[in-house]
């Protein structure tokens, strides 16, 4: 039997190349997301390691609690310069150096390079034994107009040493220095893409406002040191707010924190892989269906000398088997490569990552071929029992009809697995549970590929009627040939089903997202114009400058941190208070805004007074990083919307629990009739490459912007799912063209020419994909609409359903199996009419 | 052979009230009749009549491969109607042996991987003696590595005859195993099965409506309207057209 297995396999080799197609790119997928993640996890691991390498322990702030940030900055307060001198002194200490670090970013040609979060600003310690920074050219900066840059920045924007650079900086306006000197790190041209910017310690003190103090002191151990000792002997001399933890500490802390945030990373990708992988199986299942369909004969002559069910069963789930194995390994293979092509896919949208060798763990390999087998087989198990029920006398008459399951049955079980999806679906949303949600639409899906064929030939015949009309002959037939296997059509067509009503879903999301960020805007924002920077925000000196510009009125500084409430880690808002309703709308519900703002008391949003029970009064925990714990009456509450976090309160209670805050933002109110404000603050603005202004319609138009680069990213990865679909259908229109030759052959020596041929495929096709196309869109707008009723207390508050894009995904839908149908079509039209009327 | 050990008390093969129904009411039609018959062992029995006689249903339903609507029918003592899917699937391996009108050979293996193919599926020692026997017997031993497509329709058959006979079945069912072959072939063939009824005791009995292929067997049974309405032993070609006219009457 596994000689029928394997040759029957080689006999097919087409059909089964493009089926494992398929599971190749699915696999990739997987593979890649999988090689990329471990890569960047080993990269970063790696630059975290060299930093640390001579580190043996590091003396910090503590923090009350642990922020999820990588950068630890901000959650812990600078420490005396004192304490590096005493612990210098404690025997067994090497040595001991005290930094600072905050942020500083280049400017070039006018513009800030980078992004904020990696431009890095330190004071540059030439001592080699505590630092992994090496200078290679030039001298370390001694003056306070100096600095050192990185290698990598200074190659790719020619900079040299004795150049003059600008360089936009948190707490003051942008400053000029002269490049002293080069450094790499280790041997690396920079930090895993951030760039560095080295001054001298007093100045980094000045320019980040820690004079007196460091953020942290690196601490050298004596060679033989007893390392457990030592930090109980530098721990003793601490005040009772620093602490001295060991550099692997550090390290592991880092690492940590860089896994977290790729772990979300390399989830999401894998949602989208498997994904991929679901549409996959959806073509693995209507090919072994078909071929299991044109072999009825083979298998049945196979049951009549002798083989018995279960042989044949495991001879079709055994043909899977190979071909998942040979399909997961080549993807694998490709996925190493996908690795690469990821990391540029994400550099291209704005997601800089360092250059490293690959990494390809075991468990890469596992998971990859587990997944790649276990869907082709799975997909493979139901046309197994097909071929299972092939009677023997099959072999003996013409035309065995399987008549499959009954329509009833059908109707039954397809239907109930629908149900059942649909409400697993609900449920999940309506209880955050994200698997839930999946397996519900996973369950959906198979549930509507399922009821299906039910709708097929009348839905094909309606959907064929135009094509029929305007082609003629070629048009009837192909809308014929549509419909004469309903279920083959729309087994065919599940897959692009599946990829269209998520494209659908996604897109109904995203003209929610879009509708929703325009409506929050307007409901909470009632300034003229609102100045943006980094979302760590900027220089301080920002706000009283626009002040003083003539024409604005009022000037509301916002500013963002983290606090834990009754021990659960938040985000908190501070804003200003003065004048506030001409800035910021807070629909209070109870209590009051600004004044209890002023007098140091927390709002709070509908959606979270509700959940935690908290009303006007209540007196909550909370406890500050820096300040540690305490309580704070709730003073009112206000509408939720997504713009304003959970929790506001006021500036100058925010500035008194952060050390030295940045503004996120600066909110701008113009009197009314004044002219050129907002071009005046432009003018200003144009000291901080890093800072700009919008007036609320570009707000709103930025806001709508990011969700769209986001849906674009989305629709990226899901662009793979229907690739596949796609896949799918030509593989079918092979089938059929090679099933139909004898067919073909009489169409052509009755008179059909070879364009009419390729247009009766193409008509098809053009069906086969609207069909799915249609029923697609149709549970996808369901789909979208629920997710984005569930995501209502996440800022969707506007449901819209945008028409002209769906329309859209139908005729591409179309466009697509046009395309789809150019090879099979081909392929038809080139059979040599004697050979195909001779064939059986 | 072990099939000659029996005797004449035991049939290969009979049929007991065997009745197959198709469709149901006024547009019911039988196929089979009520039909009560033996096949002896050792003994090559054609099976005539008509189209739409039910020669062809009698075969499918004494094999295994079709459900009678009613009565019953063994292969030696054995009650088929009795057997589940595993039973059928080991007798139709091991005890019965098919040979078709259409040669029903599996395309994509060799001439020898077809012949080998019901030992394969058992999982038994092929018995190397006896398949280079056959293949020399059938005259196909230099066609053994091609595959059906490169064959001709004489060729094909050849094929499947040794595929029937390769795991020494009690009984071999043959399907108008002539009817698409020309005269030369069909005498090799036939001539072929003769052959081993008369030196190996093989049973075999022959579904044909060509009277000159029923004239190699020892005995004829004729059908008509899905009923048994005769037989002859040692029939030459002009007694069984003979027959064949008073039936048509």
């Amino acid at each position: 039997m596994w000689k029928v297995t394997v040759k029957g396999l080689l006999a097919r080799k087409l059909r089964l190349g493009l089926t494992a197609l398929a599971i190749v790119l699915g696999v990739t997928f997987v593979t890649g997301t999988l090689v990329l993640t471990d890569t960047l996890n080993q990269t970063f691991d790696n630059l975290v390691g060299t930093a640390y390498q001579h580190i043996n322990f590091q003396i910090r702030g503590k923090a009350a609690f642990s922020t999820n940030s990588v950068s630890g900055k901000g959650a812990r307060k600078p420490i005396p310069e004192s304490i590096a001198t005493a612990v210098r002194r404690l025997p067994g200490v090497a040595d001991a150096d005290g930094s600072v670090e905050g942020y500083a970013q280049f400017v070039s040609g006018g513009n800030a390079i980078g992004s904020a979060p990696s431009a890095l600003g330190f004071s540059f310690d030439p001592n080699r034994r505590l630092s992994s920074l090496r200078l290679v050219q030039g001298r370390a900066p001694s003056t306070a107009e100096d600095l050192v840059m990185d290698k990598g920045t200074a190659t790719k924007y020619h900079f040299k040493v004795g150049d003059r650079v600008r360089v936009v900086l948190g707490r003051s306006a942008p400053k000029w220095f002269t490049i002293s000197g080069i450094v790499t790190f280790g041997t690396a041209d920079n930090l895993a893409g951030a760039t560095l910017a080295g001054f001298d310690l007093p100045t980094a003190q000045d320019l980040f406002d820690t004079r007196g103090q460091y953020d942290t002191i690196d601490v050298l151990a004596k060679p033989g040191a007893d390392n457990v000792r030592l930090q109980r002997t530098i721990a003793r001399i601490l005040p009772a707010d620093v602490e001295v933890v060991s550099g692997q500490t550090v390290v592991n802390e880092l690492s940590n924190a860089i896994s977290n945030a790729l772990s979300f990373l390399s989830t999401a990708l894998l949602v989208f892989a498997l994904i991929s992988l679901f549409v996959g199986a959806f073509t693995i299942f209507n090919t072994f269906s078909i071929t299991v369909g044109q072999r009825t004969r083979e298998l049945a002559l196979l049951r009549v000398v002798g083989a018995s069910r279960r042989q044949v069963f495991r001879s079709v789930l055994a043909e899977a088997a190979i071909v998942g194995v040979a399909a997961s390994l080549v993807g694998l293979g490709l996925g190493v490569l996908a690795a690469v092509a990821l990391k540029a896919l994400l550099g291209a949208f704005g997601v800089t990552l360092p250059p490293a060798p690959l990494v390809f763990a075991a468990r890469t390999a596992v998971i990859a071929m587990a997944v790649g087998v276990g869907v082709t087989v799975i997909s493979a198990i139901a046309p197994a029992r097909r071929a299972v029920r092939i009677p023997p006398v099959a072999a003996l008459v013409e035309n065995h009809e399987d008549e499959g399951d009954s329509l009833r049955r059908r109707m039954t079980i397809g239907g109930a697995v629908a149900v059942g999806g649909v409400a697993a679906l609900v449920a999940g949303l309506a209880a955050s549970a994200i698997a839930l949600v999946g397996v519900g639409a996973l369950a959906m899906f198979v549930g509507a590929g399922m009821l299906a064929p039910i709708v097929a030939e009348p839905l094909a015949g309606f959907l064929g009627r135009p094509l029929a009309a305007l082609l003629g002959i070629p048009g009837r037939l192909g809308r014929e040939n549509s419909m004469r296997s309903p279920r083959r059509t729309a087994q065919t067509a599940a897959a692009l089903m599946v990829g269209m009503a998520l494209v659908s879903a996604i897109a109904v999301l995203g003209a929610s997202l879009s509708l929703s960020a325009k409506t929050n805007v307007d409901n909470a924002v009632t300034a003229d114009d609102i100045i943006t920077g980094p979302n760590s925000g900027f220089s301080t000196s920002v706000a009283p400058a626009v002040s003083r510009i003539p024409g604005v009125a009022v000037v509301t500084s916002v500013y963002h941190g983290q606090f834990e409430l009754r021990g659960a880690l938040s985000g908190v808002d501070g804003v200003t208070t003065a004048d506030l309703p001409r800035t910021v709308h807070l629909a209070i519900t109870a209590g009051s805004a600004a004044p209890a703002l002023a007098t140091d008391e927390l709002l709070v949003d509908t959606t979270t007074a509700s959940a935690d029970h908290l009303s006007v009064g209540s007196i909550v925990p909370v406890t500050f990083a820096q300040t540690g714990a305490s309580t704070i009456r709730v003073g009112g509450i206000f509408k939720a919307n997504p713009l304003i976090g959970s929790y506001v309160v006021g500036a100058d209670f925010f500035r008194s629990h952060f050390h030295d805050p940045l503004p996120v933002a600066v909110l701008v109110a113009v009197h009314p009739g004044a002219d050129h404000v907002e071009s005046a603050i432009n003018r200003y603005l144009n000291v901080y490459p890093n800072v700009g202004v919008q007036s609320r319609a570009q707000f709103e138009q930025s806001q709508i912007n990011t969700v769209n680069e986001e849906l674009g990213l989305v629709y990226v990865l899901l662009a793979l799912a229907v690739a596949i679909a796609l896949i799918g259908i030509v593989n079918t229109l092979m089938l059929s063209v090679f099933e139909r030759t004898h067919e073909i052959g009489l169409l052509r020596a009755v008179g059909m020419k070879r364009r009419q041929v390729r247009a009766m495929i193409r008509s098809e096709a053009v069906i086969i994909s609207l069909f799915g196309a249609v029923i697609g869109v149709i549970i996808g707008t369901g789909l979208g609409v629920a997710f984005a009723a569930s995501l209502g207390q996440q800022g969707i508050t506007e449901i819209s359903v945008p028409f002209a894009e769906l329309v859209g995904f139908l005729i591409l839908s179309a466009l697509l199996g046009l395309g789809a149908a150019s090879w099979p079509a081909r392929r038809a039209a080139k059979l040599d009419v004697l050979a195909a009327i001779a064939a059986d | 052979m072990n099939s000659s050990d029996h005797g004449p008390a035991s049939p290969a093969a009979r049929a007991v009230d065997l009745t197959k129904t198709y469709g149901k009411g006024d547009a019911a039609v039988h196929a089979l009749d009520a039909v009560n018959v033996e096949f002896e062992r050792g003994r090559f029995t054609a099976v005539m009549g008509p189209s739409g006689s039910g020669k062809s249903t009698l075969m499918h339903c004494m094999a295994g491969l079709d459900v009678p609507t009613s009565g019953r029918a063994f292969v030696g003592e054995e009650e088929i109607g009795l057997l589940d899917d595993a039973g059928l699937t080991g007798m139709r391996r091991d005890r019965i042996g098919f040979v078709f009108q259409s040669f029903n050979l599996v395309p994509t293996l060799t001439a020898a991987e077809n012949i080998t193919l019901p030992v394969d599926l058992a999982g038994a020692e092929l018995d190397q003696e006896w398949f280079d026997y056959l293949v020399k017997q059938l005259g196909i031993a230099d066609r053994l590595s091609h595959r059906p497509s490169e064959m001709s329709g004489g060729q094909q058959q050849r094929i499947a005859c040794a595929r029937a006979l390769i795991r020494r079945p009690e009984l071999i069912f043959a399907d108008e195993p002539t009817g698409n072959l020309d005269s030369t072939s069909s005498a090799e063939l036939l001539d072929f099965l003769r052959r081993s009824v008369a030196e190996h005791g093989q049973s075999i009995v022959m579904v044909t409506h060509d009277p000159r292929g029923a004239a190699y067997s020892d005995r004829v049974v004729f059908l008509a309207d899905g009923k048994v309405v005769g037989e002859q032993d040692s029939p030459t070609a002009e007694s069984v057209v003979a027959q064949m006219m008073t039936l048509g009457k």
